[in-house]
């Protein structure tokens, strides 16, 4: 044990490290500048998260994956049970019901979902391959598992994070293959979700934030507001940016939540667009890496693992890059490791331990 | 459910990885063969997230590379507030230093609609405090739906309780804020209305307009008056002020900040310069009480020795404070609904005048030598012309009189036969000699121009073409004469001057707020009358027989200290006949409209008054008196003479204001044996343009045979012991149509918000 350990030690994924932590001083630089607008200092805070968050990701990845596999339906289930009690006796912040109150710190339970449907889906797909792919009588099961959450997500109501969780569940699941039949009656079902989705699902804010992002103007003080402030910052930065603390968009109020969700606005007005095609680059080296490991995996559960990480930082930063340049509408989701927030910085870590996890044990067989 | 247990059962020991590598191996030989393919299906996953990453560049790449100038400039005018410092207005003070417009502080409600917006219970609250009407709220909330980010005034003026309600309760009305602004204030109210003017907000039109100006929405500009014709001199140029501001609007003051500025941050305004005025407010006052009983009408007084205007007063007023400010619906109704026309400014605008105009017809007649002064002319009563007599208001005649009688008397008949031998056009041409039939300049109120008719002037307006008849009515002040007091009262000043016509000055001088004088308004003189100054003189005797002389028209309403000299007027607006007689009394519209015209001392005047009744019958009745309480008090109270004295004959020994030596005024050129007409140069006067010859007369005597009018009846006047009106008689198919009805002029309706 002991000896593997060892072992373990010498096959450690430099590069992995390397970019994690490119990425994370982007977002301590970002933070400190945004604490200087507010008068905060998140960059210190963030800076204790991320080192939480690499003892908790050390610990992800130490432990052999193939634990996680024969856990899977547990920690499903458990996360699905703090979901519920979050439903029961959930702290409310800004009209959403989404935390548990530990006293020490607040637990953000949805987030953890992320992760266990990660390994919820990859022990589905390690149990049962399927060369042509899954039917839909295949993915009925695996389907109602994932509505579970979703829908409680849903009411908390967190419209990001059901959508990221959906998105990574489907990413995965179209990684091990759908049959084209399949596939189709899906799309045709989601067509024909959508309005009863808008009328009976999403509340009023969550629709109002979508007909700003179709107009813009409609809305000049709304979320629609944001969005044409955020794009002023983004285009006045220009090619070099405006320099470290000199993004006046963010430092004079502009731009709300440019600690949080719209802290890629702040990099961007003080870095241009040199500074968002390093950070670009960054993450698409990050994902790129990803998916080199799910292609190394010793096996099948290992490699959905993966393929899942990959997923989530993917999802997460498209979309709310998207968002931020205005090209899709505002949900609330964090740019991982650059935004702040305990949560979101708690989870991006342990994913990246996962995908350690994998890769320290490519080179067993 | 069923797959899941079997491969779960064909896991042996999962656990430690080194140690089962090989049953791994064994028991997923199958699987390995599709991990493969799921191992290549990596590239097409790798693509997949890659693609996205290239649309989210291209954006960047048209944002940051392409867009940047615009999208800086937004963030620029994001940071940069520049707020206007306005100038304090110039102040306006009468002759003596009286302040006439001021500036006092008020306070305005200002609404945030940033901050404003989707509180309904903040509006009910505002509603409630500053008790603002339906159309306030609709207003408010039409201005909260544009979803503009500009602020804007909620309620003007509040009062000190209204400003402790919106302050005590700041929490629960966000974005709502109490502004301070410099209100213009006319601490005389009503008094002078018409002359200052009045102020308020800027329309749409204007700021288009006056764009270089660099006027700004809710400013106020002068909307009638002085403060309309010198708004240019009294606004000032305002200034303003750059700031770095963040996204509340809170200035910025750090260095970063002060650098995004650059140059330009603060420019000082420029204050308006004050106006002295000519006018003298207690003369004003003075003219206000005489007016008192009548409800329409203007009043006039001008220094004939410069044209100095010194008072000017538009019956009935309005007050500019209420303008200014907040107009109330119901004031604003009322003044638009009065018959009275409170907003026109009935000193510039334009009457008919009556015999106030004989002026000008003893003028051109003597001027181009039809007659001499001590010539005389019967007057039977009538005077028959065509097939149609034309009455003279003293029905009985005045006999054979001269020129000075023909004035004192007012008689009709003397000028309708100069006139009929003058013609039409040099009656116009004298009229407009004397200052009638053009603006005299004082522009303020867009003032009437005037009506001074011509033979061709009647061929294109009237129905039947021009007809010699007019003539006679015009040479007595009744054809389609008219005539606005101003005008009325430079053309008299010109007499009283000895013959130069004046622009009148309303403004003396520019200064700054501490009194350095920037421009003084010189006199200036229009024209020299092409009058022998003996001409003047004689008229101007006739004037004064007017009071001074038993029988004149005025003279019972002479003073007994200061020799007056004047002329009355009786202006019909209607034919006289049934259709003026309602239950045998003329009902108020169809009266006549009274003249007086009145300059003295007569030896050496110092000021001129012309009052004019609207509807207030005849001049030498009801105009007289109130002139006369004018002058009275304006030499006993300004100038400070002393009522118990006498007229300051003995002290006219010195040569005349004519520049001869002439007997005292009260004594007739022409009974006092003096040999006044020596002086006359009739021969040099070149032949009158207009003297239709016997065959000529009798054309035109055939014409009017066909289309005659019947004669009317003139209603009874008293008889001329001094105290009788002077009607004057008239055809009348001339007058039926020409009741004066107020001509639009160009700006006196204001058009409040």
């Amino acid at each position: 044990m002991s000896g593997s350990l060892a072992s373990i030690a010498t096959r450690i994924d430099w590069v992995l490290m390397l970019l994690v932590g490119l990425v994370a001083a982007v977002g301590i630089l970002n933070l400190y500048s945004s604490s200087h607008a507010l008068g905060e200092s998140f960059h210190i805070s963030q800076a204790i998260w991320l080192g939480l968050g690499s003892g908790l990701a050390a610990a992800a990845a130490v432990i052999d994956y193939r634990n996680y596999e024969r856990w899977a339906y547990l920690i499903y289930g458990l996360v699905l049970f703090l979901l519920l009690v979050v439903l029961l006796v959930g702290t409310t912040l800004n009209g959403s019901k989404r935390w548990l109150d530990f006293g020490l710190f607040l637990l953000q339970p949805s987030e953890l979902m992320k992760l266990a449907v990660i390994v919820l889906v990859a022990r589905i797909v390690a149990d049962m391959p399927k060369t042509d792919g899954y039917s839909l009588y295949d993915l009925a099961v695996p389907m109602l598992l994932l509505a579970i959450p979703v829908g409680m997500i849903m009411l908390q109501p967190d419209l990001g994070t059901s959508l990221v969780v959906g998105f990574i569940f489907f990413t995965m699941m179209f990684f091990h293959g759908i049959r084209p039949l399949s596939t189709l009656v899906l799309g045709g079902a989601t067509a024909v979700m959508t309005p009863f989705l808008w009328f009976f699902v999403l509340e009023d804010y969550q629709k109002r934030r979508v007909l700003s992002f179709l107009d813009l103007e409609k809305d000049p003080f709304g979320p629609g507001w944001q969005v044409r402030q955020a794009l002023i910052a983004f285009g006045s930065g220009g090619v070099f940016g405006k320099g470290h603390l000199l993004g006046t968009q963010v430092q004079m109020g502009f731009v709300p939540y440019h600690e949080s969700d719209f802290a890629a606005v702040n990099w961007a007005e003080e870095h241009g667009f040199v500074g968002m095609i390093v950070l670009i680059a960054l993450y698409c080296g990050l994902i790129a890496w990803a998916v080199r490991v799910a292609r190394l995996a010793r096996d099948r559960f290992g490699m959905m693992i993966a393929v899942g990480v990959a997923a989530l930082i993917f999802w997460h930063v498209i979309i709310n890059l998207g968002m931020v340049l205005g090209m899709l509408p505002v949900v609330g989701l964090t740019l991982p490791l650059v935004s702040y927030g305990g949560s979101s910085v708690i989870t991006v870590m342990i994913a990246l331990g996962l995908l350690m996890n994998v890769s320290l044990r490519r080179h067993v067989f | 459910m069923s797959i899941w247990a079997d491969s779960k059962g064909d896991k042996p020991t999962p656990a430690i990885p080194s140690a089962t590598a090989g049953g791994v191996e064994l028991s997923c030989l199958v699987a390995r063969a599709d991990l493969d393919i799921h191992r290549r299906r990596t590239r097409w996953l790798t693509l997949f997230f890659m693609i996205p990453f290239l649309v989210i560049m291209g954006r960047l790449w048209l944002l940051q590379v392409g867009e940047t100038d615009d999208l800086a400039r937004k963030a620029r005018s994001n940071l940069v507030r520049t707020s206007e410092i306005g100038a304090d207005r110039g102040m306006i003070y009468d002759r003596s230093g009286r302040l006439v417009a001021g500036n006092r502080v008020a306070y305005d409600v200002v609404v945030d609609p940033r901050h404003f917006q989707d509180k309904p219970e903040a509006l009910a609250l505002l509603r409630e405090f500053l008790s603002l009407s339906e159309a306030d709220v609709a207003g408010i909330n039409k201005r909260m739906a544009a979803k503009s980010k500009r602020e804007f005034v909620a309620r003007r003026d509040v009062s000190r309780n209204q400003i402790a309600l919106v302050e005590t309760n700041r929490v629960r009305l966000p974005g709502v804020s109490v502004e301070t602004r410099a209100q213009r204030h006319y601490p005389y109210n009503e008094l002078s209305a018409h002359t200052i003017g009045f102020m308020n907000e800027i329309t749409g039109s204007e700021l288009e307009r006056l764009k270089e100006y660099r006027y700004a929405l809710g400013d106020y500009i002068g909307r009638t008056g002085v403060e309309r014709s010198y708004e240019s001199i009294l606004r000032g140029s305002p200034g303003f002020d750059r700031k770095v501001v963040d996204a509340k609007g809170i200035p910025q003051g750090d260095e970063a900040a002060e650098e995004l500025l650059g140059h330009y941050r603060r420019v000082e305004p420029v204050p308006g310069r004050d106006l002295r005025l000519t006018v003298d407010m207690e003369l004003q006052e003075i003219m206000l009480e005489a007016l008192a009983e009548h409800v329409s009408g203007a009043a006039v007084a001008i220094d004939p020795r410069d044209g100095s205007v010194l008072g000017l007063l538009s019956k009935p007023t309005f007050n500019p404070n209420s303008w200014t400010g907040r107009l109330s619906a119901e004031e604003k109704r009322r003044v638009d609904t009065d018959p009275f026309k409170p907003m026109v400014d009935k000193t510039t605008h334009s009457w008919f005048p009556g015999s106030t105009f004989k002026l000008v017809s003893a003028a051109a007649a003597l001027g181009e030598g039809y007659i001499r002064p001590e010539e005389t002319l019967r007057c039977p009563g009538y005077y028959e012309f065509g097939n149609r007599r034309f009455h003279c208001w003293h029905r009985a005649g005045h006999g054979s009189i001269n020129l000075v009688d023909s004035l004192k008397y007012s008689c009709d008949v003397y000028y309708y036969k100069l006139g009929e031998k003058m013609g039409m056009d040099r009656l116009a041409q004298y009229a407009y000699m004397f200052g009638f039939g053009e603006r005299t300049g004082i522009g303020i109120n867009g003032e009437s121009r005037g009506l001074v008719p011509t033979k061709d002037w009647h061929r294109k307006h009237s129905p039947e073409g021009f007809q010699h008849g007019f003539t006679l009515s015009t040479a007595v002040g009744q054809g389609d004469t008219r005539v606005s007091p101003l005008q009325t009262a430079l053309a008299f000043g010109a007499l009283a001057n000895g013959g130069k016509l004046y622009y009148p000055r309303l403004v003396d001088r520019i200064e700054t707020a501490e009194g350095n004088v920037l421009f003084e308004y010189p006199a200036r003189v229009r024209r020299e009358l092409e009058l022998a100054p003996e001409i003047v003189r004689e008229i101007d005797v006739g004037m004064t027989a007017v009071l001074n002389e038993p029988g004149g028209t005025a003279h019972k309403h002479r003073l007994n200290y200061v020799n007056i000299a004047g002329k009355t007027g009786t202006a019909q607006v209607r034919g006289f006949g049934r259709q003026r007689l309602v239950n045998g009394e003329v009902t108020l519209r169809h009266r006549d409209h009274s003249w007086f015209v009145g300059y003295g001392p007569a030896e050496d005047p110092r000021i001129v008054v012309v009052v004019f009744v609207e509807h207030g019958g005849s001049g030498s009745r009801v105009a007289a008196p109130v002139a006369m309480k004018i002058l009275d008090r304006y030499f006993r109270e300004i100038e400070g003479m002393d009522p118990n004295g006498r007229p300051a004959f003995a002290a006219r020994g010195g040569p005349r204001r004519l520049g001869r030596d002439s007997p005292p005024r009260w004594v007739r050129p022409g009974s006092a044996g003096l040999g006044v007409e020596d002086s006359f140069l009739f021969g040099s006067v070149e032949t009158p343009i207009e003297r239709p010859g016997r065959l000529e007369r009798a054309v035109r005597k055939a014409d009017k045979a066909a289309n005659a009018a019947p004669v009317d009846d003139v209603p009874s006047n008293p008889p001329p012991s001094g105290a009788g009106g002077d009607g004057n008689a008239a055809v009348q198919g001339e007058d039926a149509e020409s009741e004066g009805p107020p001509s639009k002029s160009d700006n006196s309706e204001a058009e409040p918000e």
